[in-house]
């Protein structure tokens, strides 16, 4: 709902984290600056997941899929000669090309049918990448060499320029009469196609521009990491992260996945390295708590409790 | 080609069929609860794990054999399915399918993590069933003949209780209509503990039978949670029946591809039927529900 | 309101900072490593961890190398390359570690090799053996293994010198066992042998019926597996269950280690796999080592183990001979190096692989397993068939 004064508020918080983000390269050492690409990974994901699920209810538990779809091409155009960039936009592009056709005919699915295919289809694409050997290298996966890799600050900016797009889309969409079709969906979709909305457009476009930003980050990731294999690229976990983030959040807002971001990853860098289960186990509990007690997430705290919220998931 | 002397297709298909009867014990206690109260639970896969590793640590500890613990792990399931209904699913049913989906699937994270902080990530197993049956030529795995007979009497066994008890018909009842079933003065809310008390029953029966055939970590349950997703979708969700075929067919395909074509196939068959059986048919084969 | 986001995202600030503690300046030479304690690799993983902490323990008692004392930093990688990856990330980037010691398996080491080249850390491998690991130009993976591709080498040429002819040959779709299967390939085309059956399978998978079921069809004479511990041993449970027979069965890693005949019982009898090492191998130190191991962790060491104490006596070699911990002056003896330890003789080319050390053919004979190949090492004589499983 338009509200002008919060909107001026969080605009604010806005330019400082961005000036902050672009400064810290100068103030952080390898380690802490990768720690930052990683959580800027988690908002880049988070946003996009929201902009399908969030935003129209359409809940996919395989997201992850076109994340490693972007990893693979990026990784083997990288192989290719490519530069860097264009790597990533291919990345970008191959999951852009299959999210075209797949959202047809996943979208036709609700409720439960939607995420059980979305789950279906990271697998299948795991298993492409297993059995698709002459490309992929299969099971062993894909060493870059070092010096096809762009530096630590290149991948970093990339990174942050990712995050950056994914938020503003979805700010962009969240104000635009988009963004208010995509939610009647949510709310109940025959109402929304009995008042004219294309409903089927709108959801495709939704979710071919959520799997684009995960192709390009999977493609930079892949240079982080200059490792990628089918069950790295196609990671379950990867999926849950993404929704427990936005969840955790506030699903369908703007801020909700960048405040769930930061409180995941700094809650992950304390346990995962001495404690991986815990950390897990930790995701899974938090995924509870909100879901049973907390459905707006944590950013409904911090607002006024009286304000109505239609931007919140059900 | 020598792979269709009838030997080796016999072969395949005892393999096939003594493993759908597995699959088929742990797809119906899945279709029984969404049946009865809507809810797909994601964590039904780790009750059977929960199963197998119950009958490590008493094969492991007391060294009794999994057919002795299977008397003891069957109720102490049934149990735990029981209040984990009363405490958790009870609050997610009748709410929108994501809340039940997100809730179950926080509990299946906290399941395997449980896991994997108490037995580690290494692969357990539990050698008391070895060897084989002779029968001519043909040689028939013991611990695979045992499981697959014992799943698919448990199987039938729940479904004859369904049929002909009071009880079981309730539990129908319920699943086809629960609001007229609570006028008729049916307790829904203890049907619905009973319910997911006995599908837990039959993951954890599931899971001793699991733990005499293969090795198995606490992770084990994402291949076997998404092979029932691949059955209950082609037996009809909700149906108990059709997903006790669904069963049947995913074990017998598995083995023929695994057979004809290479185990890394067989492990993809189930998902690859999955999505296309939903992208042909959006609500499966003989769909029952509309989210 | 307006002031509660600002709150939270002030918040969120401070707990980021609680990330990133300072960083102290320590005394010690830190080496780090990931290696396999939990997932699919974890019991060998172990067992180089503990072969190295030996060494660790050692090196101190000793009064340390170059007079400071030596520090391990390690974690887990669950077996998965993608986390081995992170955490030499973390090694180099974050505990700032002297010197690197590489995970176990060739699938972890492809992965985390790439990092440490990256930034130009050597890093002394014990636990990986596939030729592609050496293939890709690097100048920072220093093997001491023997590569996959020579594991089988003794044992096939013991298949034709009995005359046999058709090989059935599986495994996993990881560099190691690759390197193992391109090997086999190899050297049987050489030999004249056939490959009448060939199959990859999954990480993850332990149900082999199917695979079985076919490779009985064929009726192989030798069956060989490119394998780790958990897959040979289900493969072999699964193998009587069928009767499948030959008249030799060889597995990569399974059969070298104790827990192969603990899990297998009788069943592990006659099955053939190779070693890069035992106690019993004529050795400086090896014997006390195996003594001193099995005080201290109460079991007999496996070749993993062995590998792992190696390996910190190849650091301290290279270290001595460097007079310092500087990447490049490590590197440099690295290359130049020819010694042997307990574990062996290392000695690699330029491109860092190993070339120093042979390999050992073992196999499971009354419940023991024994170097069978080459015959100057052998502790028993080869059992030749495989007893068939009805005759048990």
């Amino acid at each position: 709902m338009p509200d002008g004064g919060r909107r001026f508020n969080s605009g604010w918080i806005g330019v400082v984290l961005v000036v902050l983000a672009s400064l810290a390269p100068l103030g952080l050492n390898d380690y802490q600056q990768s720690f930052l690409l990683q959580v800027f990974l988690v908002i880049a994901l988070a946003q996009a997941w929201n902009l399908i699920s969030g935003m129209t209810g359409y809940v996919s538990f395989g997201h992850a899929a076109f994340f490693g779809v972007g990893a693979y091409a990026g990784a083997l155009f990288l192989t290719w000669g490519f530069p860097w960039w264009l790597a990533v936009m291919k990345g970008a592009g191959i999951a852009l090309l299959l999210a075209v056709p797949l959202g047809f005919l996943t979208l036709r699915l609700r409720g439960p049918y939607f995420a059980i295919a979305m789950l279906g289809l990271n697998e299948v694409g795991r298993i492409v990448a297993t059995l698709w050997v002459d490309v992929t290298h299969g099971g062993t996966g894909l060493t870059l060499s070092p010096e096809l890799l762009p530096s630590l600050d290149v991948k970093y900016f990339t990174m942050f320029a990712l995050a950056l797009g994914a938020t503003l889309l979805v700010a962009g969409i969240h104000r635009s009469r988009f963004g208010l079709e995509l939610r009647a969906i949510r709310e109940d979709e025959e109402a929304a196609e009995m008042v004219g909305v294309n409903t089927t457009l709108n959801k495709v476009i939704a979710f071919v521009l959520s799997a684009l930003i995960p192709g390009a980050v999977g493609a930079v990731y892949v240079m982080y990491t200059s490792y990628i294999n089918p069950s790295s690229a196609f990671e379950h976990a990867r999926n849950i992260e993404m929704i427990v983030v936005v969840l955790f959040g506030g699903s369908g807002t703007v801020w909700g996945p960048i405040i769930g971001a930061g409180t995941v990853m700094v809650l992950r860098e304390l346990l995962w390295a001495q404690f991986p289960a815990a950390h897990l186990a930790a995701l899974g509990v938090l995924l509870l708590v909100v879901v049973l007690y907390l459905p707006g997430g944590l950013i409904s705290i911090l607002r006024d409790r009286q304000r109505t919220r239609p931007d919140v998931l059900r | 080609m020598e792979l269709l002397e009838p030997e080796i297709l016999l072969q395949l298909l005892i393999g096939g069929l003594l493993a759908g009867a597995l699959y088929a014990l742990l797809a119906c206690g899945l279709n029984l609860v969404f049946g009865v109260m809507r809810v797909i639970n994601l964590a039904h896969a780790e009750l059977m794990l929960m199963g197998a590793f119950g009958a490590y640590v008493l094969f492991t500890v007391f060294g009794l054999h999994p057919l002795v613990s299977l008397l003891l792990i069957v109720p102490a399931i049934f149990f735990v399915g029981y209040y984990l209904q009363r405490f958790l699913i009870e609050r997610v049913v009748g709410r929108p399918m994501l809340t039940s989906l997100l809730a179950t699937y926080g509990l299946s994270i906290i399941l395997i993590n449980l896991g994997l902080l108490l037995f580690s990530a290494d692969f357990k197993s539990i050698p008391a069933l070895q060897g084989s049956f002779l029968i001519d030529e043909l040689a028939v795995s013991k611990p695979r003949v045992t499981a697959g007979l014992i799943s698919l009497l448990l199987t039938v066994g729940v479904y004859l209780f369904l049929e002909r008890t009071r009880l079981g018909k309730a539990i129908r009842a319920v699943s086809e209509h629960a609001q007229v079933a609570a006028i008729c003065g049916i307790d829904v809310r203890r049907i619905r503990m009973l319910t997911f008390g006995m599908a837990a029953a039959m993951a954890g029966a599931a899971g001793v039978m699991l733990s005499v055939i293969y090795s198995f970590w606490p992770g084990s349950g994402v291949d076997f949670i998404q092979k029932c997703f691949a059955i209950i979708i082609i037996g009809g969700m909700g149906n108990f029946v059709g997903a006790f075929y669904g069963g049947i067919l995913l074990g017998v395909v598995e083995a023929f591809v695994g057979g004809f074509a290479s185990t890394q196939w067989a492990e993809a068959v189930a998902y690859l039927l999955l999505v296309t059986v939903l992208l042909i048919r959006p609500t499966g084969l003989k769909g029952v529900a509309r989210a | 309101m307006k002031r509660r986001l600002s709150l939270s995202v002030l918040f969120s600030l401070v707990l980021a900072a609680m990330v990133f503690p300072p960083v102290t300046q320590a005394k010690d030479i830190v080496v780090g490593t990931s290696v396999a304690l939990t997932g699919k690799y974890a019991r060998t993983g172990q067992e180089q961890l503990q072969g190295f902490q030996m060494w660790v323990d050692e090196v101190n008692a000793r009064g340390g190398l170059l007079g400071q004392k030596v520090k391990l930093v390690h974690y887990d990688d669950e077996s998965k390359p993608e986390t081995g990856a992170k955490l030499y990330e973390k090694l180099i980037t974050d505990d700032k570690v002297d010197l690197l010691i590489g995970p176990y398996s060739s699938d972890v080491t492809m992965a985390a090799s790439t990092v440490a080249e990256k930034h130009g850390m050597p890093m002394v491998s014990s636990g990986a053996s596939a030729s592609e690991i050496w293939e890709r130009g690097y100048k920072n993976t220093f093997g001491l293994y023997t590569l996959a591709e020579l594991y089988m080498d003794q044992i096939l040429d013991l298949g034709k010198s009995k005359g046999l002819k058709k090989i059935a040959l599986i495994y996993e779709n990881t560099a190691f066992p690759r390197g193992v299967a391109a090997g086999v390939k190899d050297k049987a085309k050489k030999l004249g042998m056939q490959i009448v059956f060939e199959e990859e399978y999954g990480k993850a998978s332990t149900d082999f019926s199917s695979m079985i079921i076919k490779i009985k069809a064929r009726k192989p004479d030798m069956v060989i597996g490119g394998s780790y511990l958990p897959d040979s041993t289900a493969f072999m449970r699964q193998a009587k269950e069928n009767r499948l027979y030959a008249k030799i069965f060889a597995f990569a890693v399974g059969p070298g280690l104790p827990d192969f005949g603990q899990n297998l019982g009788l069943d592990a009898e006659g099955v053939m796999g190779n070693t890069q090492w035992e106690p019993t191998l004529k050795l400086p130190g090896a014997k006390e080592f195996a003594e001193k191991y099995k005080a201290k962790y109460g079991h007999e060491p496996g070749y993993h183990a062995g590998g792992g104490y190696g390996a910190g006596y190849v650091l301290e070699a290279a270290v001595k001979k460097a007079g310092s911990t500087d990447p490049d002056k490590v590197r440099a003896a690295l290359f130049a190096l020819d010694t042997v330890n307990a574990f062996g003789r290392f000695k690699v080319d330029a491109t860092g692989r190993q070339i120093g050390k042979p390999a050992y053919a073992v196999q499971w004979l009354a419940g023991e397993r024994h170097i069978v190949l080459p015959v100057e090492a052998a502790t028993a004589k080869v059992v030749y068939p495989f007893k068939d499983w009805g005759k048990r």
